[in-house]
């Protein structure tokens, strides 16, 4: 395996972006143009009402130009949006991508001691997050400040007064407006609570209909229903008001300083109007940039929010990245023959410092041997499974396959060495012969009809209604037949050795001598270690009590 | 109005609601109209300045008129605000409502109909379908006034100042309106592509993590990370695709119907040198139109939202409609309970027993002897021939029969509630009757500690005895209990049998197990083989039966029976 240098989500988008230079000059082309373009009409307004008040007449070219500006910007608005949704999607994948590289190569114990419900939400949720600070986030928030600095640059030039005038109110509108949005973001928040609730209410329900309709807990249930949906009912009014309340407050504070405008350049007294004062055409474009202030600030709010989440989802992804990687195997490595199968030479190991597991185990199996491991729950018989697959390393001692060390035998080896059968099926997307195969190509067809026959499940299958090309549901096998699934799967790259972990714990009797004899049979010229009783109980073989 | 109240139709959730859409209503009706107010202030304002200028106007008339435009910019939007209230409310009760009915159907619905593959997960689906219901109820409402009434208004005005000129104006805005309605089709294709990829791919997401360990141990890593290369590759198309068309068409939609500026601004213009208009009608002309048109192209929505409510509450409706009314059964505990050649096809025949209240009865058999099928007859779950009595009446399971079957079924709830379920009782007593006190007790939060979906935050043993313990909070005169005790061990299983004892003194117990060395204790045994079922008592079934007593004999003797 390559070494893989440190990567972080900053890492990733200056790599995504030095990689797609022209597609980020383009951004930055339609983010400052259509900002520049969307300023011109109410200038062009201008000039028209003026010569209008004047009497004077116009070229209908005024009025193209007007048009013109106005479809300009909206073609270089329509272009952002395109190219930034392209931008996006791509840091996106090129995040998913740098997250999925760094699940292969996770250590097995964080890989097993992480819940699959919270990597998966870096991968979608965490990940969305970055996506937005992209798509509205940064980009838009930056196009919004030129606007907003632009538009004052031009009333300060048109109305030095106004602009002063709206350099006072700016702090107090950007504070009201944080605020409502903060406030509405908790209600927001609570509600999602309260909404997790209600629907996880129903499968619930569902899922225990029949101690509610035995105990009579029908009305019961509905009033816990109605509690939730009480809360959720409460925190949406919460967000109603400050939904509600929000634009007519602004739209008001928009009306007054209009007004305030209009009556100061109206006044007429001298020190008032050297900084107030304007022609009609001014006062129609100025009307129109005032309320073009408000709407960016708004939307600036809604910006910080974007970037506020998207920052906490960058530091998840970053902690993600930043754990610890595993040990690399060796390629080139050849295993021996005329040694043991396995052997375990005084191996020390424990998963934390403080707690041994596996003290100065030794132990031999010769190709071919079948040994059962016992001892009670806890003893270290799944651990032991653990080392000889290689995902952990002993801390002392050596643990030997073929006369090589196990952890460093490549991945791509594993399949031809070791059929490891758990306690519980897992399944994987795609069809029934995907189950056996495990997406590995150099298994043929035949391999895996060869191991469903060696584990008994061949007519089964075959009666299926696509036979092995069926798409694999669970409904279509019942417990004891997964676990047989299992075994084929274990097989069908004909491994030398079996492992086999309490396979049979979850299964009755009668499923049990179904999965035993399909064990019988796949045991045959292997060596096999397992942990189980019955099995050992049938077929004999070495035992081995680890304390 | 309650008394009529019919949830299975939309008509009824509008009438209910009466006292908001009046509000709605009035309230709507003056802000839209009122809306026509800022472009014409703004008019006056921008041709007032002109007067003063040229001295035919006073200083006093621009103070008047902005406090006049203040003022009823204020009195707009208070009515906007209240609209805006309104509506929400509505819809927030609209949705409360229909949850409710929904949830009301859904927890008096038979089991059996709800083991159904499709009608549960119909069920969770359908939660989702309300909100979506209600929310179109709600942009519907909003629309009518805000895309319906505002529009109106503005086309008035637009015909009042200059009809010639209206005409022309109001030719591009249905052009971008049917352009509009033309890309929906490509909009919703490329968005239902864009949603089945983003499901792929979560799901893809969800094979990479759950199964890293098996695709680890297997080798096969790197052939998983191809496959997921190619779920993002095509997320990655789907989701530009999709995004593009929704982020890029609007702006184009407004420069379309934008184009009727050019007449207003050429033909405007010559109505101002004509003194048909002065400047503030000029420019007053010019924003009501860039608001109509900002207005115009939302109406498209309108449809959208409708369309997507109807899909939603066709889903709902049949679960909605016929409202399930309470069964209440009512019956005399403490009464006999007789089976009489009871039989379930294929499973067991011929099974007839009496038990009185207070005695316990065990039932047991090798493997899959159709023990759980006996208990599943007694719930009414399964056909059977015979008759099983209680008193003299034929058996109704509800109120009748309690069950605690190897699914614990807990709720995600404290420990309290999950005992109590709402009753005003000491949940001591019960926790204290399965052995639990000492370890409830030694919990965080105590009883009030949270257990978790399905009582996931609880071990299998400590699952199992908080199930019985909300049995014996809410006793039933026949308690089928099939297998409560598999994840205890012995002593403390012996523990919690001699409590059973004590707490159903009052019920007749059946308890279905595979472990038998409490059966020498138990009032009578029921053995069930090869289809043949027949009870007697422990001490007859030693006798009589080699098989049984082989499987006591081995359990007694070997103390671990798994």
């Amino acid at each position: 395996m390559k070494e893989h240098a440190k990567r972080n989500t900053g890492s990733v988008i200056l790599h995504t972006i030095r990689q797609s230079k022209v597609l980020s000059t383009g951004i930055l082309l339609t983010v400052a143009g259509a900002v520049i373009v969307a300023l011109l009409p109410p200038l062009v307004l201008e000039w028209i009402v003026d010569r209008l008040s004047i009497g004077e007449t116009f070229a209908f070219l005024a009025a193209v130009l007007y048009f013109g500006l106005i479809a300009l910007a909206g073609l270089l608005e329509s272009g952002r949006e395109i190219l930034l949704t392209v931008f996006g999607q791509r840091i996106t994948r090129s995040l998913r991508r740098a997250l999925d590289d760094k699940l292969s190569r996770l250590t097995a114990d964080d890989l097993s001691k992480l819940e699959p419900g919270v990597i998966s939400s870096r991968f979608i949720g965490d990940v969305d997050t970055v996506e937005n600070l992209f798509t509205s986030g940064i980009i838009s928030m930056a196009a919004d400040l030129c606007k907003v600095v632009s538009i004052f640059v031009i009333i300060g030039g048109k109305n030095p007064g106004l602009a002063v005038l709206l350099l006072l109110l700016v702090p107090v509108i950007f504070g009201f407006t944080r605020f409502v949005q903060k406030r509405s973001l908790k209600a927001q928040l609570e509600n999602r609570k309260a909404v997790a609730k209600v629907t996880n209410h129903v499968p619930e329900t569902i899922k225990n209909i029949r101690t509610i309709h035995t105990l009579e807990k029908e009305a019961y249930m509905e009033g816990r229903y109605g509690d939730y949906i009480g809360e959720s009912y409460a925190a949406i009014e919460k967000t109603n008001f400050f939904d509600s309340v929000y634009s007519p407050v602004i739209l008001i504070l928009n009306a007054v300083v209009t007004a305030v405008v209009m009556v100061l350049s109206a006044s007429g007294i001298p020190v008032v109007t050297t900084f107030f004062g304007m022609s009609v055409g001014t006062a129609v474009a100025v009307i129109s940039y005032i309320s073009q202030v408000f709407g960016p600030l708004e939307s600036i709010g809604m910006e910080i929010q974007t970037i506020q989440s998207a920052v906490a989802g960058i530091h998840r992804i970053d902690e993600f990245l930043a754990l610890p990687e595993r040990w690399n195997t060796d390629e080139m490595l050849r295993l021996k023959e005329h040694v043991p199968c396995v052997e375990l030479k005084n191996v020390c190991f424990g998963y934390v410092p403080e707690h041994e597991i596996l003290h100065e185990m030794s132990l031999q199996v010769q190709t071919g041997e079948h040994l059962t491991l016992a001892g009670r729950t806890g003893a270290g018989k799944s651990t032991l499974f653990k080392l000889l697959l290689g995902q952990y390393q002993p801390w002392s001692g050596q643990v030997l396959i073929y006369g090589q060390e196990a952890s460093l035998i490549p991945d791509s080896e594993k399949r031809r060495l070791f059929g490891y059968v758990e306690q519980t099926f897992h399944a994987v997307p795609g069809t029934v012969a995907d189950q056996i195969r495990l997406f590995d190509e150099s298994i043929s067809l035949e391999m895996v009809e060869e191991a469903a026959r060696i584990a008994g499940l061949h007519e089964t299958i075959t009666k299926l209604h696509e036979g092995y090309q069926t798409s694999y549901a669970v409904e279509l096998f019942s417990q004891g037949q997964r676990q047989l699934l299992s075994i084929a799967r274990a097989i069908a790259a004909r491994p030398k050795i079996l492992l086999l972990d309490e396979i049979t714990a979850n299964l009755d009797a009668d499923t049990e001598q179904t999965v035993l004899a399909a064990l019988q049979n796949a045991s045959i010229n292997r060596t096999v270690l397992s942990i189980s009783h019955r099995l050992y109980e049938q077929t004999g073989g070495k035992i081995i009590n680890i304390i | 109005m309650k008394k009529t109240f019919d949830p299975g139709r939309v008509s009824s959730y509008f009438q209910a609601e009466w006292r908001s859409l009046f509000v709605v209503t009035v309230s709507g009706l003056l802000y839209n109209l009122g809306l026509l107010a800022g472009p014409l202030f703004e008019g006056r304002l921008a041709q007032c300045l002109l007067d003063i200028f040229g001295g035919s106007k006073t200083f006093t008339d621009m103070v008047m008129l902005a406090a006049f435009y203040i003022v009823t910019i204020a009195g707009v939007q208070l009515a906007r605000y209240i609209k805006r209230f309104y509506v929400r409310r509505f819809a927030n009760n609209t949705n409360l409502r229909m949850k409710q009915a929904l949830y009301h159907n859904l927890v008096h619905m038979p089991r059996t109909e709800l083991e159904k593959e499709s009608v549960g997960s119909m069920m969770t689906r359908a939660v989702s379908d309300v909100e979506a219901c209600a929310e179109g109820m709600r942009k519907f409402t909003t629309e009518v006034f805000d895309t319906g009434v505002a529009l109106f208004g503005y086309v008035g005005m637009l015909f009042y100042y200059d009809w010639h000129l209206a005409f022309l104006c109001l030719i591009f805005p249905p052009f971008a309106y049917g352009i509009a309605e033309k890309m929906k089709k490509v909009v919703q294709r490329t968005g239902a592509v864009y949603k089945e990829s983003a499901s792929r791919l979560s799901s893809a997401t969800m094979d990479q993590v759950t199964n890293a360990v098996t695709y680890r141990v297997y080798g096969c890593e790197g052939e998983r990370k191809k496959a997921y290369e190619e779920a993002l590759r095509d997320y990655e198309s789907a989701a530009v695709r999709a995004q593009v068309w929704v982020g890029a068409l609007p702006p184009l939609y407004h420069v379309i119907s934008m184009v009727s500026v050019m007449f207003i601004i050429s033909l405007g213009s010559q109505n101002v040198r004509s003194h048909i208009w002065d400047i503030g009608i000029f420019t007053a002309y010019l924003s009501c139109y860039a608001k109509l048109s900002v207005k115009s192209s939302k109406a498209a929505k309108l449809f959208n939202s409708v369309q997507k409510a109807e899909v939603s509450w066709k889903r709902i409706k049949p679960l909605i409609q016929s409202v399930l009314g309470e069964n209440i059964v009512d019956y005399i505990p403490c009464q006999t309970l007789r089976v009489e050649k009871l039989g379930v096809d294929g499973v067991f025949f011929d099974l007839s027993f009496s038990a009185e209240p207070g005695q316990i009865i065990g039932i047991t058999g090798p493997v899959a002897c159709g023990k759980s099928m006996l208990g599943k007859a007694f719930l009414q779950e399964r056909e059977y021939s015979g008759r099983i009595l209680f008193g003299e009446r034929e058996l109704v399971a509800r109120g009748v029969i309690g069950y605690l079957g190897h699914d614990p079924e807990l709720f995600s709830d404290t420990v309290e509630n999950n005992v109590l379920l709402g009753n005003d009782d000491d949940v001591w007593n019960y926790l204290k009757a399965v052995d639990m006190d000492a370890e409830v007790a030694a919990m965080p939060d105590g009883i009030h500690t949270k257990v978790g979906t399905g009582g996931l935050l609880l071990s299998g043993g400590q699952q199992q005895r908080l199930a019985l313990a909300r049995t014996l909070a809410h006793r039933k005169p026949v308690l089928v209990l099939d297998d409560p005790f598999s994840a205890l061990d012995r002593e403390t299983e012996r523990k919690v049998f001699v409590n059973l004892k004590k707490c159903a003194k009052d019920s007749i117990v059946l308890l279905i197990s595979h472990r038998l060395y409490l059966f020498p204790e138990l009032d009578g045994v029921i053995w069930m083989e090869n289809g043949c079922a027949k009870a007697a008592d422990h001490h007859a079934w030693m006798e009589h039966s080699t098989l049984y007593r082989e499987l006591y004999e081995l359990q007694v003797k070997g103390g671990q029976p798994e």
